[in-house]
């Protein structure tokens, strides 16, 4: 095998693990609000949503392989990697997108480790726009569309970032409040189970839409990727295998389940009952749903968030834990940067033990011992589908330890 | 530029007020509806007409919601196809994205 070979199978490799995290930080999005009430048992759950994922990632029918140009100047307009970057099978642009994709996975990790429901979207972006930044230079980033069209990493990334919380909070907030005027008449059974199926249902459209949203960014890299080698020429389709890898890729970690991501948006925001889970669900499937329709950008994750938030603004009486949401906050604002640091830090590791086929190497063993270390520091205070519904405490998703029984 | 994202912000918060929490309050409706085919039923006289109520109206909000959800499914399976859909006709129809 060539040392090209190696490097582009290594990006491929490390493409599907950022899917895999993807998938599983992505779980709560659409599953936290049913595993919190009850509706669905946590593994049931987790199983439901990971079907839908492969569904709708199988869904997308015609994948741009364009994803990464709202962001950053790899490719022409027509998808074709830019010539300075494909000399020598394209091992330039291998770095770039191998140290984007593992500046996304770090980062994804470490919000999971601390149960942070943090854009997966925004991971990726950041870490190939810090690696490009690293590997061409600043001209190398679209930072804003002209006046004609909402475009880079402005109008494409941060706006819609900073109104789509905000959105899917007035939409859910409203839903609750009417939905509990509706209601209010009405006995504990019908409140409670009359709702679960509308939770069920609302739900799994999230599911769906998550599928055929996320899988494709990871599909359109990793074909970038191929193009960049030399090893496939079209621009407008992507190889069946691409597509099977990453849908295989999303529903299993989303089957994983990020029960750290699961157990603070279902029981560390607010208090979620069936009548909020409907309107919260229902909201962030319709915002997802319009925007995608009107060609608007933006994250399945602050969506879900935000409106799981609307639904205890909405609850007359409920009450918001202000602290958990002030560090989700903290957390959207800094992932775009901090995965763009990471992403620059490890194309300059690679870049300093000589680039080629050893810095992809050097690159991928760092990704593998950080990530091994954050899962060995999760090991020790686990969460899983046994304790994820655990009453919670303080700010962070760690269940605290229950008390000894006193002899 | 600044003016191209609030009027898309715009049409995004009122196509999901109308569908996000549309729906969801029909489908509210709906399962009060059940409450008054259910509750009625203890009732002395007159029960069997707002049991047959109930059920109609609840009937009628759930179909309505599961159109909503039709919908929802065109648009995922359109967006998956790079298309969108168009209501020229007043059902949905796929076309290309403008």
């Amino acid at each position: 095998m060539s040392a090209q070979l190696l490097t582009l199978l290594l990006v491929v490799i490390v493409a599907l693990g950022f899917d895999f995290t993807n998938g599983f930080h992505d779980t709560g999005n659409a599953m936290a609000t049913s595993i919190a009430t009850g509706a669905l048992e946590p593994k049931r759950a987790v199983a439901l949503a990971a079907v839908l994922n492969l569904v709708g990632a199988f869904l997308s029918v015609e994948v741009a392989v364009t994803v990464t140009n709202a962001v950053v100047k790899l490719q022409d307009s027509d998808g074709n990697p830019m010539p300075s970057l494909t000399t020598d099978h394209g091992s330039a642009l291998l770095m770039i997108i191998l140290a984007g994709l593992i500046g996304g996975i770090l980062w994804n990790v470490a919000t999971w480790l601390f149960g942070l429901p943090s854009s997966s979207s925004h991971a990726l972006f950041g870490g190939l726009i810090g690696a490009t930044i690293a590997g061409v230079g600043w001209g190398g980033v679209h930072w804003t569309g002209d006046s004609t069209k909402l475009d880079g990493v402005v109008g494409k990334v941060v706006l819609p970032a900073v109104a789509s919380p905000v959105i899917a909070a007035v939409v859910s907030m409203l839903a609750t409040f009417l939905i509990f005027r509706i209601t209010r008449r009405l006995g504990e059974r019908l409140s409670g189970d009359g709702f679960r199926w509308g939770q069920i249902g609302t739900a799994s459209l999230v599911s769906l839409a998550h599928g055929t949203n996320d899988a494709q960014k990871t599909m359109g890299v990793i074909t970038l990727a191929l193009i960049g080698y030399g090893s496939w020429h079209s621009t407008t389709t992507i190889p069946l295998w691409v597509k099977v890898a990453c849908a295989a890729a999303i529903a299993l970690g989303t089957y994983i389940g990020g029960w750290r991501i699961i157990r603070t948006l279902g029981r560390g925001l607010v208090e979620i009952e069936p009548r909020q889970g409907v309107a919260a669900q229902g909201s962030a499937a319709a915002v997802i749903l319009a925007s995608s329709q009107l060609g608007f950008a933006l994250s399945t994750t602050h969506v879900a968030t935000g409106s799981i938030l609307g639904s205890g603004l909405g609850k007359p009486g409920a009450e918001v834990r202000w602290g958990v949401a002030g560090r989700m906050v903290l957390a959207w604002l800094i992932t775009l940067p901090m995965a763009g640091v990471v992403g620059a830090a490890t194309w300059y590791v690679g870049h300093l033990v000589g680039g080629g086929v050893t810095g992809a190497v050097v690159m991928v063993v760092v990704l593998v011992a950080l990530s091994t270390y954050m899962f060995g520091k999760s090991r020790r205070e686990p969460i899983n589908s046994t304790n994820v519904n655990e009453v919670w405490n303080g700010t962070t998703a760690v269940v605290e330890p229950s008390e000894p029984v006193a002899a | 530029m600044f003016s191209l994202f609030l009027q898309d912000a715009w049409k995004v918060l009122l196509y999901s007020l109308l569908l996000g929490a549309g729906l969801p309050v029909v489908y509210a409706l709906g399962v009060r509806s059940l409450g008054l085919a259910s509750g009625s039923r203890e009732v002395e006289g007159g029960a069997g007409e707002r049991h047959r109520l109930g059920v109609a109206l609840a009937t009628m909000c759930f179909v309505v919601v599961l159109a909503g959800v039709a919908v929802g499914l065109l648009y995922i399976l359109a967006a998956g196809q790079g298309k969108m859909l168009s209501f020229e006709h007043v059902y949905p129809t796929m076309v290309p994205k403008s």
